[in-house]
C-alpha cells in the first residue's frame, strides 16, 4: 500500500495556483504596441526615407549664437538636425530641420495652417513648439526647454533660420 | 525580436543597487540626476508637452524610429547593455572561483575577487571608447570623430554626466585609486593587441569600436583615452573628488564598507549596471527630443 504522497502534489498545485493568479492579471497592451507591430512586421516602413536629405546638409541653415545664447549641435542624423539654445548653461530651446518626405503627415497638417511666418506657412503646436514648413518638405521648429523662452522668443528666433536658403536646397 | 523601447523605459527599476549607488554620486553633480522612468513620463518630462495626442504621436514616431535598424538606436542600446553584462559574467567567474576560500567582507563579499589592475583599466578604457561609440550612434557624428565628442562632452547633462560620473568614480577611483588616469594609459601603452582581445569587456564591445583589426582598435581606444584625459583629470579635480568622500557617500545608501577597496570595485562590478540603466534613460531622452521636433 501506498501512502498519500504531499510531495507529489504539492507541486503542481503550487504551480497551477501561481499560473491562475499570473493569467488572471495579464499585462494591459501599451499604448504604443500598435506602433510598435506596425514598425516591426515584415516589408514595415522604415522610419527614415531612403532619399531623406543628410542632416548635414541642414547645418548651415541654422541660426548663429548671439544675443547670450550659445548654440551646440546635438543630433545629426538622416533627414534631421538638431541644435540646442543656452543661456547661461542652462538650455533654453531646441532648433530643428527634418525632411518630411519620410513622414508626409508632418507637412499635411500645415495645409490646415492660415497663419504664416517669414511666408511660410505656420503654426504653434502643443505647449512649446512652433513650426513652418519650407518649399513643402523642409519643417522648421523652435521648441521652447525653459518658460522664459516664450512663444514670441520661438517665432522670432525661427526667423533667424535661413529659410530662403533652405527653400533652393535641392 | 529585441524588447520594444517603451517596455526597456517602463521596466527601469525606481529603487535597488543601480539606482542607490547612482544616488549616492548626488554629490558629485548634484541635483543633475532624477531617475527618470517610464516611457510616456519621459515624454511628459523631456518635451513639456501635456495634450494626450500629441503624446501618443510624440511616443509613436520615437517607437519607430528606434525600430528603424538604420537609425543605429538599437545598436547603442546593444552597446550600453553589453559593456554592463561583460563586466557582470566577469565578476560571476571571478566569484565561482573565489567560493569558499573565506574572505569575510559583508557575507556577499567572500564570494568576490578584485580584478588585477590590469584588466581594470582596460575596462575602464573600453567602457569610455564605448560612450563614444554610443553617442555616435545616437546623435550622428561619424563614428571615429573624436573632436565633435570632446566638443559634446562639455554639453553633457543628467543622465549622460552621470554615467560619466559613475566611470569615473566606480571604474576608475575606487578600483585604481587617485593615479586611475596614468595606471589606463601606461597599461594601454604596454598592452599587446592579443591580450586586448582576451579582455572580456572588449570581447563584449569589440566589433563596433573603430579599427580594421585589434591593433587598430587598440590604437583609436589609447587615441580616445588620451584625449578625454584632460576632462577626467579636470573632473576629478573640479568636483574634489578622492576616494575616500565617494566611498564615504556609497556608505550612506549601500551596504559596503571601507576596507579592501579592491573588493568594493568587484561589487560593484557585478551588482550596478550604471551603463544600461542611464544609457536607456540617454537614448530615451534623444529619441524623444528628435520624434518631437519631427511630427
Amino acid at each position: 500500500m501506498t501512502g498519500f504522497n504531499w510531495r507529489r502534489v504539492l507541486a503542481p498545485l503550487l504551480l497551477s495556483v501561481l499560473l491562475l493568479v499570473t493569467g488572471c492579471t495579464p499585462k494591459a497592451p501599451s499604448q504604443f504596441s500598435q506602433a510598435q507591430q506596425e514598425s516591426t512586421r515584415k516589408g514595415a516602413q522604415p522610419a527614415v526615407a531612403k532619399n531623406a536629405e543628410q542632416g548635414s546638409s541642414f547645418n548651415k541653415f541654422f541660426p548663429k549664437a548671439g544675443d547670450g545664447y550659445e548654440r551646440v549641435f546635438t543630433q545629426e542624423k538622416k533627414g534631421f538636425s538638431e541644435a540646442k539654445l543656452k543661456k547661461d548653461g542652462k538650455d533654453m530651446a531646441m532648433l530643428s530641420i527634418s525632411d518630411t518626405i519620410s513622414l508626409p503627415v508632418a507637412a499635411k497638417k500645415f495645409e490646415n495652417s492660415t497663419t504664416k511666418i517669414a511666408g511660410y506657412p505656420a503654426m504653434e503646436i502643443g505647449n512649446t513648439q512652433t513650426a513652418l514648413l519650407v518649399a513643402n518638405r523642409y519643417q522648421v521648429k523652435v521648441l521652447s526647454r525653459d518658460p522664459s523662452f516664450t512663444s514670441a522668443d520661438r517665432k522670432a528666433w525661427i526667423q533667424k533660420f535661413d529659410l530662403n536658403g533652405l527653400s533652393r536646397l535641392k | 525580436m529585441s524588447k520594444p523601447i517603451y517596455e526597456l523605459v517602463d521596466e527601469l527599476p525606481t529603487g535597488g543597487l543601480t539606482v542607490m549607488a547612482l544616488r549616492s554620486l548626488d554629490f558629485v553633480i548634484p541635483g543633475q540626476w532624477q531617475n527618470l522612468v517610464g516611457f510616456v513620463n519621459t515624454i511628459r518630462t523631456v518635451t513639456g508637452e501635456t495634450d494626450e495626442s500629441l503624446i501618443q504621436q510624440i511616443g509613436d514616431r520615437a517607437v519607430y524610429l528606434y525600430n528603424d535598424k538604420s537609425q543605429g538606436y538599437q545598436r547603442a542600446m546593444w552597446l550600453y547593455q553589453t559593456v554592463d553584462s561583460a563586466a557582470t559574467a566577469l565578476g560571476y567567474a571571478a566569484a565561482a572561483n573565489k567560493v569558499g576560500e573565506g574572505i569575510s567582507f559583508l557575507g556577499f563579499l567572500d564570494k568576490l575577487t578584485p580584478k588585477p589592475e590590469k584588466a581594470q583599466s582596460i575596462d575602464l578604457s573600453v567602457k569610455l571608447v564605448t560612450e563614444l561609440v554610443a553617442f555616435c550612434q545616437i546623435n550622428g557624428i561619424p563614428g571615429d570623430s573624436i573632436g565633435d565628442f570632446l566638443a559634446a562632452l562639455g554639453d553633457y547633462s543628467g543622465e549622460s554626466l552621470m554615467r560619466m560620473a559613475a566611470l569615473v568614480c566606480f571604474d576608475g577611483l575606487i578600483p585604481l585609486g587617485p593615479s586611475f588616469i596614468e595606471k589606463a594609459l601606461s597599461t594601454l601603452g604596454a598592452l599587446s593587441p592579443s591580450e586586448l582581445e582576451h579582455n572580456q569587456t572588449f570581447k563584449g564591445v569589440g566589433e563596433l569600436i573603430p579599427g580594421n583589426d585589434s591593433a587598430g582598435k587598440l590604437n583609436f581606444i589609447t587615441q580616445s583615452f588620451d584625449s578625454v584625459k584632460g576632462w577626467m583629470s579636470d573632473f576629478v579635480s573640479s568636483k574634489g573628488l578622492t576616494q575616500e568622500n565617494v566611498v564615504d557617500n556609497l556608505m550612506k545608501f549601500v551596504d559596503v564598507s571601507k576596507d579592501k577597496l579592491d573588493y568594493l570595485g568587484a561589487f560593484l562590478d557585478i551588482t550596478v549596471k550604471y551603463y544600461s540603466h542611464t544609457g536607456t534613460q540617454t537614448l530615451a531622452r534623444r529619441l524623444i527630443e528628435r520624434a518631437v521636433a519631427e511630427i
